[in-house]
C-alpha cells in the first residue's frame, strides 16, 4: 500500500519564527553625505562608523557625566546568539560599531548579520543573514566591523568578500557587488564609509599572499567606481621598493578597516596592512610601499596623493591599519595615527609631511623610530629556524581597536597592549588561498600588561589608567567629561577624561573587543557595547584563548 | 593507517558510516555524494531525502555547479520528525519534516565554498543530519585580483 507523503510545504525564512517586527520606519531615506559631514550636530545619532568623518569616535552628550555616571546600568541586551554550524566556529566575536538613527540602531554580528533593532527597548525589527562558505579563508576569524547607513539602504560587506546593500526598512537586499576573490584567500571585514554618493570598502586577507585594494561603488546602482591597489604594479609609483619578480603580486598591503576623510582636501585617509609574507622580508626587499602605511587617496579618483610609510619592510606583522584622527592644532590640518609598532605619528594631513613621532608603549625592542622618522631595525626574524623575540608582538601595541579623541580635553585616549612575541622564520612556497606568514609564531602569555593612556598632541602622556590585561577594545570619548574603555576580563568602565580616574565598572560576562558607541533617544543618553569575545585571539591575548566567547550587546543608561 | 581507496571499505568495516556501531551516532559527511541537476534557465533543482533510521542526508554532500539558486525537494522517509535548517542569502530556511513528508526549499547561494545544512531538533546534527552543499566554480572576473594566475595548492 502506498501512502501518499504529507506536504510539508516550503521552507520559510528562520527570522520568521523568532519574533522579531517586520519593518522599521524609513529614518535612513533622510541620511544624505551632507549629513554625514555634520554628523556631530545631531549627537543623538551615530551615522558613521567613527560617529563622524575624522575618526574621533567623540560624542558631544553629556547626561552621563563624571558626576552621575556610576548610577548607571543596563537598559537593555540584545542576544545574538548563533545556530548551526558557522565558519570561524570558535574565532567569531562581536566586533561592530552600531549605527543609530532616529531611534533605530543598525548593528552588524559575524558571519554576514545584520540587525535593525528599537534602539531604546532593544526589539529585533528585521535581520539580514547573508550565507557564508564555512571554508572562507579568514586569518583572524569570524568578524565584522559595522554597517554603513544612506539613502535607505544599509551597506555591510560579508566574510566571502561581497559589499550588499541592503532596503534600511525591511532588511532585504537591493544589491549585491563581489569585489573580493575567495579562492586568492581574499575576504571583507571593515565598516564600509559612505563619501559623496559612494560606497568605500577595503579588501582583507593579507595573510594569505593577496594584492590589497580599497574599491569605491555608486551607492544607488552598486556600479563600481574605482580600484585602488595598495602594491603597485611593476612600473607605477612604489614599484621600485618591490623586487624584480612575483612578490609585488602577493605583497599585502589590506585596507581592512576604515578610514576617514577630510571634505576639504578630498583625501581618504586610510590605513594599509603588512606586506606578505609577514615574517619573511627576504623573499621581498625593499621597502614595499605601501604596506604598512597611511595613504591618502584622491576620493574622485581614487588615486594615491600622498603617503607616509610608518614601518618600512615590515617583518613583525605591523600593519598600519589603525585610525587617522584627524584634528587642528596650532593651526594645522593634522592626523594623528597610533601604529602596532608603537608610536604615535602626528603628520599633515595636507601632504603627509612629519610633525611629531612618539613612543606609546613602555616596551618596544622591535628596533628604533627616531624622531626625524629614521627607522632602524634591531631584531626580527632573519634566520630560517632561528626563533627571535620582540616587542610588540604581531598585534601591535595597539590592535585594529580605536583610539579617541576628545575636542574638549584635546587629548587622545589609546586603548595599549604591552605584550611581545617570538617568531621563527620558515620560508614556505606560495600558494594561492593557504597562509602565507613565512613564520612559527607565539604570543606571550605571560608577562603582559595593558592600559588606556591620555596623549596630548605634542605626545606627552597625561595620565595612565592600568587594566589587568593588554587593552583589546576601542575607547570612546564623551562631552560628559568620560572616557568609555572595555576590558579582556568582561568590565566595562568608565574613566574620567581629565584625570584618568576610574569612576564606573560593570561585569559583562565576556571580553570587549569591539566599538562602542553613544545616542540618545528622546533625551534619554544610552551607551551601546557589543560584547563578544574571540576573533585573533592567539594573537593579541592567548591567555584568554579559553574564555568565554559572548555574542551580547548591552546597552547602559541613567534610570528612567 | 589506511589509503584513499581504502577508507570507504574500512569505515563500513568499523561502523562509522552507520548508526551506533562505531560511534553512538554516525560520522558526519560519511553519506553519499550528489550532484544538482542545471535547468536551461541557470537554476539548478536536487531531491534530499531522509531514509529510515540513516540519520543522514542523502546525498550527504550536494554538489551546486556553480552558485545561484537551486530548488530542493526534501523528503523525509523516516520514522521519526525531522527538519531543515539551509543556508540561503537573505535568511537561512527552516522547514518542518514530519513523518512520511515531502516539502521544498528554495536557496540562493553566491559564490564558491562549502555550505552546511542540518536538521536542528534534538541531536539530530550530531547524530548525522549534518550536511555540506559545495558550490563550485569561481567569483565573477572583475572581481578577481589584477595579478598574473598564480598557484595553487
Amino acid at each position: 500500500m502506498t501512502v501518499d507523503y504529507v506536504d510539508a510545504g516550503e521552507a520559510i525564512d528562520q527570522g520568521d519564527l523568532s519574533g522579531k517586527h517586520g519593518t522599521a520606519p524609513p529614518v535612513v531615506e533622510g541620511v544624505t553625505y551632507e549629513r554625514i559631514l555634520e554628523a556631530r550636530s545631531e549627537p543623538e545619532n551615530w551615522l558613521t562608523y567613527y560617529g563622524a568623518y575624522n575618526g574621533q569616535r567623540f560624542s558631544p552628550l553629556d547626561q552621563i557625566n563624571t558626576e552621575n555616571v556610576k548610577r548607571i546600568g543596563p537598559a537593555w541586551v540584545f542576544q545574538a546568539g548563533t545556530s548551526g554550524m558557522i565558519a570561524g566556529a570558535s574565532t567569531y566575536a562581536f566586533e561592530a560599531a552600531p549605527i543609530v538613527v532616529d531611534g533605530i540602531m543598525f548593528v552588524s554580528g559575524w558571519d554576514g548579520w545584520v540587525w535593525a533593532l528599537n534602539a531604546a527597548t532593544g526589539n529585533e525589527i528585521w535581520r539580514y543573514k547573508h550565507a557564508t562558505p564555512y571554508d572562507v579563508s579568514l586569518c583572524c576569524g569570524n568578524v565584522n566591523r559595522g554597517v554603513a547607513v544612506a539613502k535607505g539602504k544599509v551597506f555591510s560587506v560579508t566574510p566571502n568578500a561581497h559589499l550588499i546593500a541592503l532596503d534600511a526598512s525591511t532588511g532585504k537586499k537591493v544589491w549585491d557587488r563581489t569585489y573580493g576573490d575567495v579562492r586568492a584567500g581574499e575576504s571583507a571585514t571593515c565598516a564600509p564609509l559612505i563619501v559623496k554618493n559612494m560606497v568605500i570598502v577595503g579588501s582583507s586577507g593579507g595573510e594569505f599572499g593577496v594584492r590589497g585594494h580599497l574599491d569605491a561603488f555608486d551607492l544607488d546602482s552598486g556600479e563600481h567606481q574605482w580600484r585602488c591597489y595598495m602594491v603597485p604594479k611593476p612600473g607605477e609609483p612604489g614599484s621600485d621598493t618591490w623586487p624584480d619578480g612575483e612578490a609585488w603580486t602577493r605583497g599585502g598591503g589590506n585596507c581592512w578597516l576604515t578610514g576617514t576623510f577630510d571634505p576639504e582636501t578630498n583625501l581618504l585617509y586610510w590605513g594599509t596592512g603588512n606586506p606578505a609574507p609577514d615574517f619573511d622580508g627576504e623573499v621581498r626587499e625593499g621597502d614595499n610601499l605601501y604596506t604598512d602605511s597611511i595613504v591618502a587617496v584622491d576620493a574622485d579618483a581614487g588615486e594615491i596623493r600622498w603617503h607616509y610609510q610608518c614601518t618600512p619592510h615590515d617583518v613583525w606583522d605591523y600593519d598600519s591599519i589603525s585610525e587617522c584622527i584627524l584634528f587642528e592644532h596650532e593651526g594645522r590640518k593634522l592626523l594623528g595615527h597610533f601604529d602596532k609598532n608603537g608610536y604615535f605619528f602626528v603628520v599633515d594631513r595636507t601632504d603627509g609631511e612629519l610633525v611629531r613621532i612618539t613612543p606609546f608603549v613602555d616596551r618596544i625592542d622591535w628596533g628604533n623610530i627616531t624622531r626625524d622618522g629614521k627607522v632602524t631595525p634591531s631584531r626580527y626574524p632573519e634566520k630560517e629556524g632561528e626563533p627571535v623575540h620582540f616587542f610588540p608582538g604581531p598585534a601591535g601595541a595597539k590592535e585594529w581597536t580605536h583610539a579617541a579623541y576628545s575636542p574638549e580635553t584635546e587629548l587622545f585616549y589609546v586603548p595599549v597592549q604591552d605584550v611581545g612575541a617570538t617568531a621563527t622564520r620558515r620560508r614556505r612556497e606560495f600558494k594561492e588561498s593557504i597562509p602565507y606568514w613565512g613564520a612559527g609564531v607565539q604570543v606571550d602569555i605571560d608577562d603582559m600588561t595593558g592600559y588606556v593612556s591620555a596623549f596630548d598632541a605634542n605626545g606627552d602622556e597625561k595620565w595612565r589608567w592600568r587594566g589587568e590585561l593588554p587593552m583589546c577594545a576601542s575607547v570612546l570619548a564623551t562631552g560628559g567629561g568620560l572616557v568609555f574603555a572595555g576590558e579582556p576580563t568582561g568590565f566595562y568602565n568608565a574613566l574620567d577624561a581629565r584625570t584618568g580616574e576610574h569612576l564606573w565598572r560593570f561585569q559583562c560576562g565576556s571580553g570587549h573587543h569591539s566599538s562602542p558607541v553613544t545616542y540618545g533617544v528622546d533625551g534619554r543618553q544610552f551607551i551601546a557595547v557589543p560584547v563578544g569575545w574571540g576573533g585573533w585571539a592567539e594573537g593579541f591575548l592567548p591567555g584568554m584563548l579559553g574564555a568565554g566567547h559572548g555574542s551580547a550587546l548591552i546597552v547602559f543608561a541613567l534610570p528612567e | 593507517m589506511t589509503s584513499a581507496q581504502e577508507r570507504s571499505d574500512l569505515m563500513g568495516k568499523l561502523g562509522l558510516n552507520m548508526q551506533n556501531r562505531a560511534a553512538i551516532g554516525r560520522l558526519l559527511n560519511s553519506g553519499n555524494v550528489g550532484e544538482a541537476k542545471e535547468r536551461e534557465d541557470g537554476r539548478m533543482t536536487a531531491t534530499i531525502r531522509i531514509n529510515p533510521d540513516e540519520l543522514t542526508w542523502d546525498p550527504q554532500i550536494l554538489v551546486m555547479p556553480h552558485g545561484g539558486d537551486i530548488e530542493l525537494e526534501l523528503i523525509n522517509d523516516d520514522l521519526n520528525t525531522h527538519c531543515a535548517l539551509l543556508p540561503s542569502n537573505g535568511d537561512r530556511k527552516f522547514i518542518w519534516l514530519v513523518n512520511h513528508s515531502r516539502g521544498r526549499a528554495t536557496l540562493n547561494l553566491d559564490g564558491p565554498g562549502c555550505y552546511w545544512y542540518s536538521s536542528p531538533t534534538g541531536n539530530d546534527e550530531g547524530r548525522g543530519l549534518t550536511g555540506a552543499i559545495v558550490v563550485l566554480g569561481d567569483v565573477p572576473p572583475e572581481a578577481r585580483l589584477d595579478r598574473p594566475d598564480q598557484p595553487r595548492p
